[in-house]
């Protein structure tokens, strides 16, 4: 799992906050993770937890109110928070490449499919690939995400939303990416559907050797699909480590809810644990732990010390004053 | 036998599809096509399948926004059926006392302009319930029910300034609010965060017992599902393919569509591996079907008996597992 | 367009012994002050309401003015006369007939001695403004002797009243058919938006024209007339596809379930949604209102005593209007006044529409 060598990506403290007219959104809080050659990292937390922000953040593409405070994003050991525009294009797609949260949403109706992912490639793959190999490229593309490449001269609308996805996969994928993002890739599409692309999602990533990152709030999907999972709240990095161990045995209060919370077709029909309140408002995060107001396991240190994010055991970093009081075993009992 | 407290028989809704100005529609979409079932007083059915399955017709056909094509809706009334399809003026009031929703989008389903005290306590004003103070503390008995503590802070405000968990706790206090005995939930948690999802799911369970109320709970989730319903119906284009008790659902799937549903459901637990999926493709449209089953096309074990046959009937195969598949 | 309209302000918080009608005062006004603080952070629509507060106050100040500083005789707007004497200079060939005169019209209206190179002093009437005397027009007289500034003021009243009319009843007329037609669908709107497309697709203008012509029309009657037109006409229209988006909200289904009839769902669910619409509409409609009013006047084709318009129109028949800028004073003040008040309303509308549309805001 773990390939040794140098690492591809390493995230390093990094402070990200936006700046609005009502104050400072703190959407990136000191996160810190490293990803090596075709390993898969899972991110998981609920909505405005900041995922999106790290994807975007990692491509060079967060929005102009953004602002880093610390912190490096390393690629092969380059840090891209120091590139200027262009060279952060250079790398995109062909380096990093992405699949944006609502992608198969945002086809041009008006243009044929394969003309859009086309215009893409050409855009990014220098020298221009001539015409008989940006079509057999594309073709091969097609084929690899399930689809007819018969289906390239199509338009938008002709796709199904499964279709869709698997098109903005084979567009993510037209660079050679050494490392894909997928936010929440298959959220608004039926379970079979999704079945379908995460396991085209996955099959693809072993055959070209990709590093993954999978972002979703719902951590079935997770579980599914990568080796390591990093659980974020309120813009931190919670929890951090193998997909089994956290599952198994999830040491931070949130991650150990969010799997007591989750209902599950299998095992025996339980009474699920109930997250009681909110996320907070990120304009203005609770001091200490941020998970403080809705922890059961709080205590008067929470409240006001920040915990660090540390290993609790080989490959496995918690952020957790207390993150031995956990149960060990998943359920209500908590 | 008594009247269960709903009885659904032969319900269809076909919409007409459209085709040129002056041109009579001569396609329609099978949204719900002849679907029976029954839930008695105090138990829950989950209504489960993919997205454009009819789940929400059939919702909107019970609750009398929209009316069927054809088909019976038969709503027990002090033990004797009422039919909900044909109902006087006088017997649509009480039937809005009785049948009432929790939708969706908690954020679409609030009027903007109303205080929350005015969307919960809309039941109780248009039926003209109780005075103006009665209706407070009957409303404000209701936020406390469901969690909003203390009321006062919530009646005056605005749905705007409520978190979307929020909301959804007023919408279930709006549906409670008459005391109805029976009450359609079109996926009201699909649109909340994860971490919300269960104390919303929890709530329902909690004063649907307090308040002996049925459950209609629509959702394209087999795990909520399971967690929600005693019993589950697994709708496939317009038809209920499969029905059985919950459990009995999940451990012991028998239609193919059931099977290849539940193998999709992604697990919360790595070390789990699920079957593989049989099927193929994507959910289509039921724009005038063949007299075929409707699963044929992606069905993985179809043989020469479904070619030659009409769509299969929904039979018990014993112990109230309802199957529509010949080859069961 | 999903979302046109504004949040309402924030609730209050109310403790149950509260009599409610107290609470929906508190609300109310809550809500009046953050609309206030929304509209007031643009300039535009400051500009636009300091505009039609001096005009206002111009309305005010006219039966003020008549009551204690100016008699009837002289400044009345409509039957006033005064002729005040101007100094000019005897010449062969006038080329500046405000300050000259031809030495025989001279001769004939004062005495038969006066010399070229004289100065004279005669009563004339348009007369350019005068500050001093027993009887100053700070704004001049208009060809039949009548004070300018009295008749600005005076004209004032007839164009609020003209604009508040035409308003109301649109904003009446828009909202209902537009909610009806919305909300029935069928042949009701079939009906209702055809009539709509049949007022629309004759101009306004040509048919008040005809209309004025064949009829006397007053100015109430003239601001109903336009209202109607424009209420079953483009805002109908207008309102009608707020309300369709409104009609099809959940909330809407919602208040069908809870029982609510077709009178609750209407006036409960669909008007205040579209109501803040029709608000906006309202604005734009006082400036066509306004204008129309000038344009009409101008033609002569109105039976009321005064207006912008017919100051105009006065000047116009008397041969005034194309002798440049000579007689100023008989077309600047009136022509400014209507285009000042119509663009007025129309600011406030445009920042009012940054009220109701949440998206136009902090571009
Ligand atoms: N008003 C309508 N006019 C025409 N077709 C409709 C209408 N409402 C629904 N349909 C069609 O009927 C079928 C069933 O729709 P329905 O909304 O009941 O599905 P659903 O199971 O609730 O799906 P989802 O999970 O996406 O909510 C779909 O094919 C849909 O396109
Ligand atoms: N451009 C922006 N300006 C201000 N705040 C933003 C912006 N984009 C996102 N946010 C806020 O930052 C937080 C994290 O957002 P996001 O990364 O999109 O979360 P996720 O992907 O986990 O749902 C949220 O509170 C969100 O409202
Ligand atoms: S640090 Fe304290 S509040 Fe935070 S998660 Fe751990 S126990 Fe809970
Ligand atoms: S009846 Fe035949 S086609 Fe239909 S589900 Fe059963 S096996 Fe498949
Ligand atoms: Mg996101
Ligand atoms: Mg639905």
């Amino acid at each position: 799992m773990t390939s040794n060598g140098k690492p591809l990506l390493e995230v390093d403290g990094l402070v990200m906050r936006y700046q609005t007219k009502r104050g400072q959104v703190s959407a990136i809080e000191d996160v810190t993770f490293t990803l090596h050659h075709g390993e898969s990292l899972g991110l998981v937390g609920e909505s405005g937890c900041g995922k999106t922000s790290v994807a975007m953040s990692l491509m060079g593409l967060a929005a102009d109110n953004a602002r880093y405070m610390s912190g490096e994003i390393r690629l092969e050991g380059e840090n891209l928070l120091a590139l200027n525009e262009d060279e952060m294009r250079r790398r995109r797609w062909k380096s990093i490449s992405m699949v944006f949260q609502g992608a198969m949403n945002s086809w041009n109706p008006v243009y044929r499919v394969g003309d859009q992912i086309r215009e893409a490639m050409d855009l990014h793959i220098q020298p221009k690939l001539s015409e008989a190999a940006a079509k057999s490229r594309m073709a091969r593309l097609f084929e690899m995400v399930g689809l007819n490449p018969s289906m390239l001269v199509r338009f938008p609308h002709e796709f199904s939303g499964g279709m869709r996805q698997r098109a903005v996969i084979a567009m993510a994928l037209s660079c050679d990416p050494k490392l894909i993002i997928a936010d929440e890739p298959t959220t608004a599409l039926d379970v079979i559907v999704q079945d379908q692309i995460l396991k085209e999602l996955k099959k693809i990533q072993d055959q070209l050797g990709m590093a993954l990152i999978y972002i979703s709030h719902d951590i079935a999907v997770i579980a599914e699909v990568t080796d390591t999972i990093g659980v974020m709240y309120a813009g931190k990095l919670v929890e951090y480590g193998s997909t089994l161990e956290v599952f198994h045995r999830p040491r931070h209060p949130y991650a150990y809810l969010l799997l007591s919370s989750t209902p599950s077709i299998t095992g025996p029909r339980r009474k699920l644990a109930p997250l009681e309140g909110e996320p907070p408002n990120l304009l203005d995060p609770p001091p200490g732990c941020r998970f403080h107001p809705r922890c059961p396991f709080v205590t008067d240190q929470c409240r006001t010390e920040d915990p660090p994010f540390v290993d609790i055991a080989p490959g496995h970093k918690v952020a957790c004053w207390n993150w031995q009081q956990v149960p060990v075993t998943i359920g209500a009992s908590a | 036998m008594t009247m269960p407290l709903l009885k659904v028989d032969s319900l269809t809704k076909l919409f007409p599809v459209q085709r040129g100005l002056f041109r009579k529609p001569i396609e329609f979409v099978h949204a719900v096509d002849g679907i029976s079932f029954e839930i008695g007083s105090g138990q829950s059915l989950g209504l489960v399948g993919e997205s454009g399955c009819g789940k929400s017709t059939t919702g909107r056909m019970l609750t009398r926004l929209m009316d069927a094509t054809s088909g019976q809706i038969l709503l027990a009334d002090n033990g004797n059926p009422v039919d909900v399809a044909h109902i006087t003026r006088d017997g649509m009031r009480t039937f809005r006392r009785r049948v009432q929703m929790i939708f969706q989008d908690p954020y679409e389903s609030m009027n903007p302009r109303r205080t929350i005290f005015d969307t919960v306590a809309e039941p109780l004003t248009v039926q003209g319930i109780g005075t103006v103070t009665e209706r407070e503390e009957k409303v404000a008995d209701l936020l406390r029910l469901v969690g909003l503590s203390p009321p006062e802070t919530f009646l005056f405000r605005y749905p705007h300034e409520l978190s979307g968990g929020q909301r959804q706790r007023i919408a279930i206090a709006r549906a409670l609010v008459i005391n109805p005995s029976f009450v359609v939930a079109d996926e009201p948690t699909s649109m909340l965060d994860v971490s919300i999802r269960i104390s919303i799911m929890d709530l329902m369970l909690k004063l649907g017992d307090e308040f002996d109320v049925s459950y209609l709970y629509i959702t394209h989730d087999l795990a909520v599902a399971r967690y929600m319903c005693d019993r589950i119906a697994v709708m496939y284009l317009g038809k209920i393919v499969e029905l059985a008790e919950s459990e009995e659902l999940l451990s012991n799937p028998l239609h193919p569509y059931t099977k290849a549903l539940l193998s999709a459901v992604p697990v919360p637990d790595p070390s789990f591996k699920r079957a593989p999926v049989e099927i193929k493709g994507g959910i289509g449209k039921a724009i005038n079907p063949p007299p075929l089953c409707r699963f044929i096309e992606r069905c993985p074990i179809a043989t020469d008996v479904c070619h030659n046959n009409d769509h299969p009937p929904l039979e018990d195969k014993g112990g109230g597992h309802y199957v529509a598949c010949y080859l069961v | 367009m999903t979302d046109t309209l504004a949040p309402p302000s924030p609730g209050v918080e109310a403790t149950l012994a509260d009599p409610l009608w107290r609470v929906r005062l508190r609300l109310m006004r809550r809500s009046l002050k953050l609309n206030w603080k929304l509209f007031s952070a643009n300039r535009i629509g400051l500009i636009g309401l300091s505009i039609i507060a001096i005009f206002a106050a111009m309305a005010i100040a006219h039966p003020i003015l008549m009551a204690t500083q100016w008699s009837a005789q002289i400044y009345h707007p409509v039957t006033g006369y005064d002729a005040p004497a101007v100094e000019k200079l005897v010449v062969e060939d006038v080329t500046d007939p405000l300050t000259e005169i031809d030495i025989s019209t001279a001769r004939i209206q004062l005495n038969p001695f006066i010399d070229l190179g004289d100065t004279v002093s005669i009563r004339s009437q348009p007369a350019p403004p005068t500050f001093t005397g027993p009887t100053p027009h700070y704004l001049g007289t208009d060809p039949l002797g009548r004070d300018v500034l009295s008749q600005l003021l005076y004209s004032t009243r007839a164009a609020f009243s003209l604009g508040v009319i035409a308003a109301v009843v649109t904003v009446f007329i828009a909202t209902a058919v537009g909610s009806a037609s919305a909300y029935f669908g069928g042949w009701i709107d079939t009906l209702l938006m055809r009539f709509a497309d049949l007022i629309l697709l004759v101009p306004l203008l040509p048919v008040l024209i005809v209309v004025s012509a064949l009829f006397n029309i007053s100015l109430p009657l003239l601001g109903l007339v336009i209202g109607i037109l424009s209420g079953f006409g483009g805002t109908a229209i207008i309102l009608k596809s707020q309300a369709l988006q409104v009609k099809v909200k959940p909330f809407i289904d919602a208040a069908r379930i809870a029982g609510g009839g077709h009178v609750h769902l209407i006036f409960r669910h669909i008007i205040p949604n579209v109501l803040p619409l029709s608000f906006l509409y309202m604005m734009f409609t006082v400036t066509d209102a306004i204008s129309l009013e000038a344009t009409l006047s101008f033609l002569g084709l109105l039976s009321i005593p005064m207006s912008w318009g017919i100051m105009i129109n006065v000047a116009s028949t008397q041969g005034y209007l194309l002798s440049g800028t000579d007689y100023w004073w008989l077309l600047i003040p009136a022509g400014l006044a209507v285009s000042m008040l119509a663009a007025s309303f129309f600011l406030v509308g445009r920042a009012l529409d940054e009220v109701v549309n949440p998206r136009l805001r902090h571009r």
